[in-house]
């Protein structure tokens, strides 16, 4: 199979940066050089793409001219840099690709394979000029063999032996993995391994802006450095200061979202390299999966995209080793032989959620019990009693999910605890579903960004605190007068009966050793109720300051590991808060998440907190916001519209000016969060705001503009949520009540019972969208 | 701290240094590896740290973590005046602050007027001092920014809080008796 290129010609290529004719400065090259790599990195990328695309449709001219000019591509930059070792590798593979494109050879898989490998080598070799400025001059730094296997291809050799794609590709993959494992050429693992752990890369250091980004962002700079001048320049007490100010604040909101923006990155170059993984996999495990995307485009900051690398990664691999089933498994299941790895990116509440699911066998739960209980973590009377969704968690425990055990007993979990603490450490979350039988999804849940988080500023014994609002459920006001009856105690533990359940309480000041403030006793004092990983308390502190929107600073490594904070804020006032931990403060304090509580504590106890969890579940899905469509006292209704929309479905009340209310192609539409949702209206709130500013505008000209209610809602629809914003006249409420039963006949909306008084429930958000229901919501007190 | 070494060598070129006052001891640290001098402020306290830590003070954008010099020596804590010295620079060393009662002026001496530090020390003094200079006037102890690092300082066990070896293990022990 080795033909005997001179390796002494060889040798002589690879002396490095040959610098060809006159000598340009040493700067310059290596700027070229840097700028080849960068953009040969991305031609790679598109022909490993094109590649597996090749596989599925061999016909497609396009695909083979957009490998032949990424491969060209390099082979042209690769003569003028004097990169002999890099020119070579691509000129052999540049003459089979011209063999393909001239329709003298057909795609096979080998040729398919061979043609991966000369990535791979192409890849290496960048790798090295990377990363020691060399093509590297050691004696294993040869492409004797890859030469050789692609010359090959080209005459034809190894592709008349090879088997059409299209008749029998099972057949010929399982005979291209044993041929693998006799070592007669490299392993797809290994390669698979390399391109999943090689560290971070030049283009992961590297960002590719849009200039009208860029300019955007001067300008913006610009201006604050007007603003600033003026302000410098302005005297204590100036008339213009407030404006000046304002100016300030809109320049620096403005640029914030520039420079954000600038840092979204589509989740589609993540998907990238999976088509190539998945295919090198499922040969390696004799498996037939294909690979489906969704939602690419969405955007994610590009810190936060590294992050999820890995436990993506681990995810997919997972899927394709141990949820999709082997051919002979599949058909006996009744589901087509190939299995499908699904890959989904969406937004979800200011976050983004990555999906990686597949139809394979799912996870068995007894499997996972059996071998916790064989490990000690839980006993047999508990696992008997445990809902599937906690056993499933169970995978992620350390100790359970080390990659041998889990494999050998579930068939899965090879680091998914590895996979949970990436996620957990950017502030993410990893939930796992499965259904035997139907596959198995594993959801990561990001934040958007890193830098700036909503927080609730918070004192306590004189301090201040942030509190990520992420965290934060509610919010509970207990005046001194009732602090005595309304503080359980249980053996050491305090609780607080929030509706009907008992809520463990923290106290902020205690926990962290702070003085008590003297006047603390006449004030009452305020529980934030917490939620984070399964874990949930009531936070007590003093007193509550202002939402403030923080810009997040690390601390520095011995603050950190008290453990308690997870980072600093310096507050509007210029003082310096610390961010809470919140799932740090409550394992400090003892609280711990229900799921480990149910191990502890014991069956019975889980039981309980399992009826009390769905109680609670019961009684959100029914609270309700009502609010006013339109103006009261109108002819259609006399109530002024009253409607209700579940709590659930409610994001945010937002008070937005209605100059911020834009108008595309007659419907109104907002711009929030970087996202432009489109508005409804059914009271027509906007027109008689807008009649009402005019009046007012004519009397004052000096008037701030009128200000219109938003309700950000999420809502289901066919694919995932969408968010809309719902103009209302006022909300009146939120009340707490149940569902009528549908009565078709009755009326065309759900109707629900708002303080004993009946209230339509927002078409969209009925729980059966489409179809005319009613609901009575109880008056609360 | 590299300037520091390179110029020990030349000796005969007279030092400068920023001599600063704690309590009644007079101590001295070369002004070259000084960053910045802080007025009086108030570091933001910061609970459950070590004691040694005085707080963190909002610095170039960056969070400084403070060390109070005061609570290294076993004083009291808190003092009538106060100021921040700022060590470590932009790029590698960790960046942090020590909080003094205040300084006084700039003192030339001669390298040769250094004495390392006598056998007869306690193990927390032998950690922080880094010899002394004999002035006339008296003894001007010398310190070395570099041996009060914060993460020096909790990785020493020497004084307290919980993040050193020491600590750690109390807190397991603690966990285990939970």
């Amino acid at each position: 199979m080795a033909s005997d290129v001179g390796l002494a010609a060889w040798t002589a290529f690879g002396l490095g940066l040959k610098v060809v004719g006159q000598e340009p400065d040493k700067e310059e090259v290596e700027d070229l050089t840097k700028e080849f790599l960068a953009e040969s990195q991305e031609g790679l990328e598109r022909m490993e793409l094109c590649l597996t695309e090749l596989e599925k449709r061999p016909d497609d001219g396009e695909l083979v001219a957009e490998i032949f000019r990424a491969v060209h591509t390099i082979k042209g930059t690769t003569g003028f840099l004097g990169l002999g070792r890099l020119e070579k590798l691509a000129h052999a593979g540049e003459s089979l690709l011209g063999a393909l494109r001239d329709h003298k050879l057909a795609v096979s898989t080998e040729l398919v394979n061979g043609l991966l490998e000369l990535m791979d080598g192409l890849r290496r070799i960048l790798q090295t000029i990377e990363a020691t400025g060399t093509e590297g001059e050691r004696s294993t730094d040869n492409d004797d063999a890859l030469l050789a296997r692609l010359a090959e291809l080209k005459d034809g050799k190894l592709a008349a032996n090879g088997v059409p794609p299209s008749q029998d590709r099972d057949g010929e993959q399982l005979a291209q993995s044993s041929g693998r494992d006799a070592g007669q050429s490299a392993p797809p693992a290994a390669v698979a391994g390399v391109a999943a752990v090689a560290g971070p890369t030049m283009q992961d250091k590297t960002l590719r802006i849009d200039v009208d980004v860029l300019n955007r962002m001067m300008n913006l700079v610009g201006e604050l450095v007007l603003t600033r001048n003026q302000i410098l320049r302005c005297s204590p007490g100036a008339g213009n200061f407030p404006e000046l100010a304002r100016r300030l604040d809109s320049v620096t909101a403005e640029l914030r979202e520039n420079v954000m923006q600038a840092r979204m990155q589509p989740v589609g170059y993540l998907f990238r390299k999976f088509p190539r993984m998945v295919r090198d996999l499922a040969a390696m495990c004799r498996r037939q999966v294909r690979i489906e995307f969704e939602g690419q485009e969405t955007g994610l900051d590009k810190s936060l995209l590294e992050a999820v690398r890995d436990p993506l990664t681990h995810a997919v691999r997972n899927a394709v080793d141990h949820g999709i089933e082997p051919p002979e498994g599949r058909a006996k299941a009744g589901k087509p032989a190939e299995g499908v790895v699904r890959m989904r990116a969406y937004h979800q509440s200011g976050s983004v959620v990555i999906e990686v699911s597949d139809d394979g066998a799912g996870i068995s739960t007894e499997r996972v019990l059996a071998k916790a209980i064989e490990r000690g973590l839980v006993t047999p009377e508990q696992a008997a009693s445990m809902p599937q969704r906690e056993a499933l968690q169970l995978i992620f425990v350390s100790g359970v999910s080390t990659a041998k055990q889990v494999t050998s007993i579930s068939g899965r979990g090879m680091g998914m605890d590895v996979v949970r603490t990436n996620v957990e450490k950017v502030g993410g979350s990893v939930e796992l579903e499965s259904q035997i039988g139907l596959g198995t999804t594993v959801r990561m849940r990001v934040p958007l960004t890193l830098a700036i988080v909503p927080a609730l500023v918070l004192q306590s014994g004189g301090q201040s605190f942030a509190l990520p609002q992420n965290a934060l459920v509610e919010l509970v006001y207990v005046p001194q007068r009732e602090a005595e009856q309304t503080v359980e105690r249980m053996g050491t533990t305090e609780l607080y009966r929030l509706r009907e359940s008992l809520l463990p309480l923290v106290w902020l000041d205690r926990l962290l050793g702070l003085e008590q403030s003297a006047d603390k006793a006449e004030l009452g004092f305020y529980i934030a109720v917490v939620e984070l990983e399964g874990c949930r308390y009531g936070l007590v502190v003093d007193d509550l300051k202002a939402p403030e929107e923080i810009v997040v600073k690390p601390l520095s490594s011995e603050l950190r590991e008290i453990g308690v904070f997870s980072g600093a804020t310096v507050l509007g006032n210029g003082t310096l808060a610390l961010i809470l931990d919140v799932a740090a403060t409550g394992a400090r304090a003892g609280v711990r998440p229900a799921a480990e509580d149910a191990r502890v504590v014991g069956a019975e106890r889980a039981q309980a907190e399992t009826a009390q969890r769905e109680m609670a579940q019961i009684e959100m899905e029914s609270s309700m916001v009502i609010y006013e469509t339109g103006e009261s006292g109108s002819a259609e209704d006399e109530e002024g519209g009253r409607m209700a929309v579940p709590l659930s479905a409610v994001e945010r009340i937002e008070t937005v000016p209605l100059r911020d209310i834009e108008y595309a192609g007659g419907r109104a539409v907002l711009q929030y969060r970087g996202e432009l949702i489109p508005l409804e209206d059914d009271g027509n709130v906007l027109h008689a705001l807008a009649k009402d500013e005019a009046t007012a505008f004519a009397g004052d000209a000096g008037k701030e503009g009128a200000t219109a209610t938003v309700l950000i809602c999420l809502r289901p629809e066919a694919r995932g949520v969408r968010r809309v914003g719902m103009v209302v006249r006022s909300v009146l409420d939120v009340s707490a009540g149940r569902l009528l039963a549908t009565n078709a006949a009755a009326c065309e909306q759900q109707l629900a019972m708002v303080k004993d008084r009946v209230t339509m429930v927002h078409r969209e958000f009925a729980q059966q969208p489409g179809k005319p229901q009613m609901a009575i919501l109880k008056e609360v007190a | 701290m590299r300037i520091a070494e390179g110029t020990g060598a030349n000796a005969g070129d007279t030092l400068s240094i920023c001599s600063l006052r704690v309590g009644t001891g007079l101590f001295g640290i070369d002004t070259r590896q000084i960053r910045e001098v802080l007025g009086s402020t108030a570091p933001r306290r910061v609970p459950l740290a070590p004691p040694y830590i005085a707080g963190v003070l909002p610095y170039r954008g960056d969070v400084l973590t403070t060390v109070c010099f005061r609570a290294l020596l076993g004083m009291e804590k808190d003092s009538k005046t106060n100021c921040v010295l700022v060590f470590g620079d932009e790029q590698s060393e960790e960046r942090f602050g020590l909080m003094v009662d205040g300084i006084g002026g700039v003192i030339a001496v001669e390298p040769s007027a250094l004495e390392a530090n006598p056998s007869g020390l306690d193990a927390r003094s032998q950690e922080l001092f880094d010899g002394a200079y004999k002035l006339p006037s008296g003894l001007m102890v010398r310190l070395d920014p570099q041996r009060l690092r914060p993460s020096r300082l909790a990785e020493s066990g020497l004084f307290g809080g919980e993040s050193g070896p020491i600590g750690r293990l109390k807190q397991e022990r603690q966990g285990e008796q939970r």
